[in-house]
């Protein structure tokens, strides 16, 4: 990883070396972005696959006011002044978020939320979250993605399809990217694919295994006991739509590959069995190790979601819905977790940084939050944002904003920003409103205790 | 006479009121109780608050109105009654281990997790994950007795180690998933992956079942011991057939990941 090197060139145009993209978990921090700096465009984008070139080239500064409040127009402090007003007077307020930001404006979000004594759960509560509970449970073998390119001649992809989420999954890590140990690159790997169906992930690989919808954990029980050596009944495909030789085979090439790599989607962390399925493969994983060296990796979306994650566990012990309201952090995932606070009615204020739950929370969770106060900090004006009291319109991190992202493999990159913004960023706004907040909870703290002695005294 | 606490105004957001429990109520005057703490939210607010607190506190306690938003009640209990006339929220009973708790409607999720004594009877639903351990915990409830009439959700009996769970209904995916010992009984149908890495232990239901690929038919057999648990559960008012008392069950061994030393019977129509 060299540094970003910035070149001006003569008809005002600059070029920022080894910029990172922010749009999938792969972090790809090779792009070399030429900058228009007179149109404050982005015209060209070296590297990026294609979601990259659609985040880049089509970034175009909406003009918006600062914040709305209500719908109407205000200024930043007037937004931040009723972003405070609500969160000093909510007893139940939900933080929920974070993957398209910042670590740093991550960890001022958990001192707010440990400050107002609210909960906290970020995007991976929908996505990766079941996987984080079940290492939690069994543990996990893991390693980076640079190991993986170097090292791995086995990569199984199971209920994931990185070709259009994570296009450059293959290319830079796992199935033609030129490795230490794998210097014929797909020549030297082994490359399967298992899912319900074939997806445009599938022609990469050499062998496809498709599995009966809802049967990824049984499958995946299956070749725990045939790897532990336990018998397992014939009639297995009925149930999985796999046969048992094509089982044995797959054991059989698990056991005896040099380096294993599981890769894994939504496909199992979100389907019926959700943290039972993720701990299936992570077990899966561990019971290899016996013959080789096997690790399991979830493959994770948004940008910074792993950020969230890692950011969240250092400062509260835990990765997601954890609450603050008696003092000290508490997690339970079912209890905590935005969807189902919203969808239950529990939540009476919510602060929403990067994220549009408006967009694909379930109904009963969108209709509460149409109930309650809410503020949301976004570049765009989102389908949460228009149901907001109070909408903050912040720069957009990793174009206009620089600091730290985690990769999907916990690996910490730079950002490296290309564009000015006159908008703030995320970490600036939840700073003022932190600072808002202890103004206006230690006047309430004073009141209540000046209350209290009246009462005592009459 | 027993104490009874009746819900003036419903909270706006979740309580968590662990001091609605006999052990902290017992010897107390009626003004000591109404000034006992509870959570809601962020802020501390007291029993008196929310309750009209009126009896004697004898050891029973009687909560009318909709509880359905109090959290924690009868936590780490170990003796006497908690009547409860409405629905409850969850964790009701949570690390119980003596005294009777009984919820007229349904209960949340969470329903006694990580007993180790005492009953707890709920007449209508429960949630998911009754008495299961934990997120992060190695070991569910370890002994009592939790006793649904209606349906309940998915974990059923996570990782227990002893006890009895009864579901009068039916009951969620996993359920007696990663059990250590103990006894699930189901009288309506299970859900998916019942016992999964479960290493000693019992799973009883009185309809058919898909057992997992690491299960094995072992034979069809009528258990003594489980006349006796039939027997006690008619006693508690559920309402058990004289042939699931009489018949013969399809004994499975599992789960040959984990130990296999589980069994899951499933009655032989």
């Amino acid at each position: 990883m060299s540094a970003a090197t910035e070149t001006k060139t003569e008809a005002n145009t600059k070029t920022v070396e080894n910029a990172t993209c922010t749009f999938c978990g792969c972090l790809c921090d090779d792009m070399v972005l030429t900058v228009d700096v007179d149109a404050h465009k982005i015209t060209k984008a070296k590297n990026a696959c294609v979601l990259g070139k659609a985040l880049f080239l089509s970034h175009e500064e909406e003009d918006r006011p600062f914040a709305l409040i209500d719908g109407k127009p205000a200024t930043l402090k007037e937004g931040v002044e009723e972003a405070a007003q609500i969160l000093t007077n909510a007893r139940f307020p939900m933080f929920y978020g974070m993957s398209d930001t910042t670590c740093e404006a991550q960890r001022q979000n958990v001192a707010l939320v440990d400050m107002v004594g609210g909960t906290i759960d970020s995007t991976t509560s929908v996505c990766h979250g079941p996987t984080g509970m079940a290492l939690q449970g069994v543990g996990e073998s893991t390693a980076t993605l640079g190991e993986i390119k170097n090292r791995a001649d086995l990569v199984i992809y199971w209920g994931g399809n990185p070709a259009e989420s994570l296009p450059r999954h293959f290319a830079r890590y796992a199935v033609t990217a030129k490795g230490m140990y794998t210097p014929r690159r797909k020549k030297d790997r082994t490359i399967v694919n298992v899912d319900v169906r074939r997806t445009k992930s599938t022609p990469v690989a050499d062998i496809f295994i498709q599995v009966k919808i809802g049967a990824d954990f049984e499958l995946l029980w299956a070749l725990r006991a045939l790897v532990k050596g336990r018998k397992v009944a014939p009639d297995i495909e009925k149930r999985t739509g796999v046969s048992l030789e094509t089982m044995q085979d797959l054991v059989e090439r698990m056991k005896n590959c040099r380096y294993g790599v599981l890769f894994f989607g939504m496909g199992l962390s979100m389907t019926r069995g959700r943290h039972f399925n993720a701990a299936a493969i992570l077990s899966l994983a561990s019971d290899l190790n016996e013959y080789t060296h096997f690790i399991a990796t979830p493959m994770r979306g948004h940008g910074n979601v792993s950020g969230a994650d890692m950011v969240v566990s250092w400062q509260t012990g835990y990765p997601f819905a954890v609450n603050f309201s008696r003092g000290y952090p508490k997690f339970n995932p079912g209890e905590f977790t935005a969807t189902d606070m919203f969808a239950r009615g529990d939540a009476d204020a919510g602060l929403i940084l990067a994220a549009d739950p408006g967009s694909n929370f379930s109904q009963y969770a969108i209709d509460h939050m149409k109930k309650i106060p809410m503020i949301v900090l976004d570049p765009k004006l989102t389908h949460t944002a228009k149901l907001a009291k109070v909408a903050i319109t912040t720069s957009h991190y990793g174009i206009n904003t620089g600091g730290t992202a985690y990769r999907s493999d916990g690996v910490p990159i730079e950002l490296r920003p290309c564009l000015e913004s006159k908008y703030p960023s995320d970490e600036e706004v939840i700073r003022a409103i932190y600072k808002r907040v202890e103004q206006l909870l230690k006047a309430k703290k004073k009141t209540k205790s000046a209350n209290n002695k009246r009462r005592k005294a009459a | 006479m027993s104490l009874k606490l009746t819900l003036k105004k419903k909270p706006s957001v979740p309580v968590e009121a662990e001091s609605i429990c006999p052990d902290v109520m017992e010897g107390l005057d009626l003004k000591q109780i109404a000034a006992l703490p509870l959570h809601h939210g962020n802020e501390q607010v007291t029993v008196g608050d929310f309750f009209k607190v009126t009896g004697k506190s004898n050891g029973e306690i009687r909560l009318e109105g909709d509880t359905s938003r109090f959290k924690m009640v009868g936590d780490s209990m170990s003796r006497g009654r908690i009547l409860i006339k409405g629905s409850i929220g969850q964790h009701v009973g949570v690390h119980m281990s003596g005294g009777e708790i009984i919820v007229a409607k349904n209960a949340s999720d969470w329903v006694g997790p990580e007993m180790s004594g005492g009953r707890i009877i709920v007449k209508g639903n429960a949630g998911h994950m009754v008495g299961c351990a934990y997120r992060g915990g190695q070991v569910g409830v370890t002994g009592g007795e939790i006793i649904v009439h209606g349906n309940a959700g998915n974990e059923i009996g996570n990782t227990m180690r002893d006890g009895l769970i009864a579901i009068g209904g039916n009951s969620g995916d996993f359920t007696g998933v990663g059990m250590l010992a103990g006894t699930v009984i189901v009288l309506g149908k299970m859900g998916w992956r019942n016992g999964a890495a479960m290493k000693r232990g019992t799973i009883v239901s009185m309809e058919d079942a898909e057992m997992l690929p690491t299960f094995t038919y072992a034979c069809s057999y009528r258990p003594n011991f489980l006349r006796l648990y039939l027997r006690h559960l008619r006693d508690a008012g559920l309402p058990i057939k004289d042939a699931w008392i009489n018949g013969s069950y399809h004994r499975w061994s599992g789960d040959s990941i984990a130990l296999n030393r589980g069994e899951a019977l499933i009655f032989d129509r």
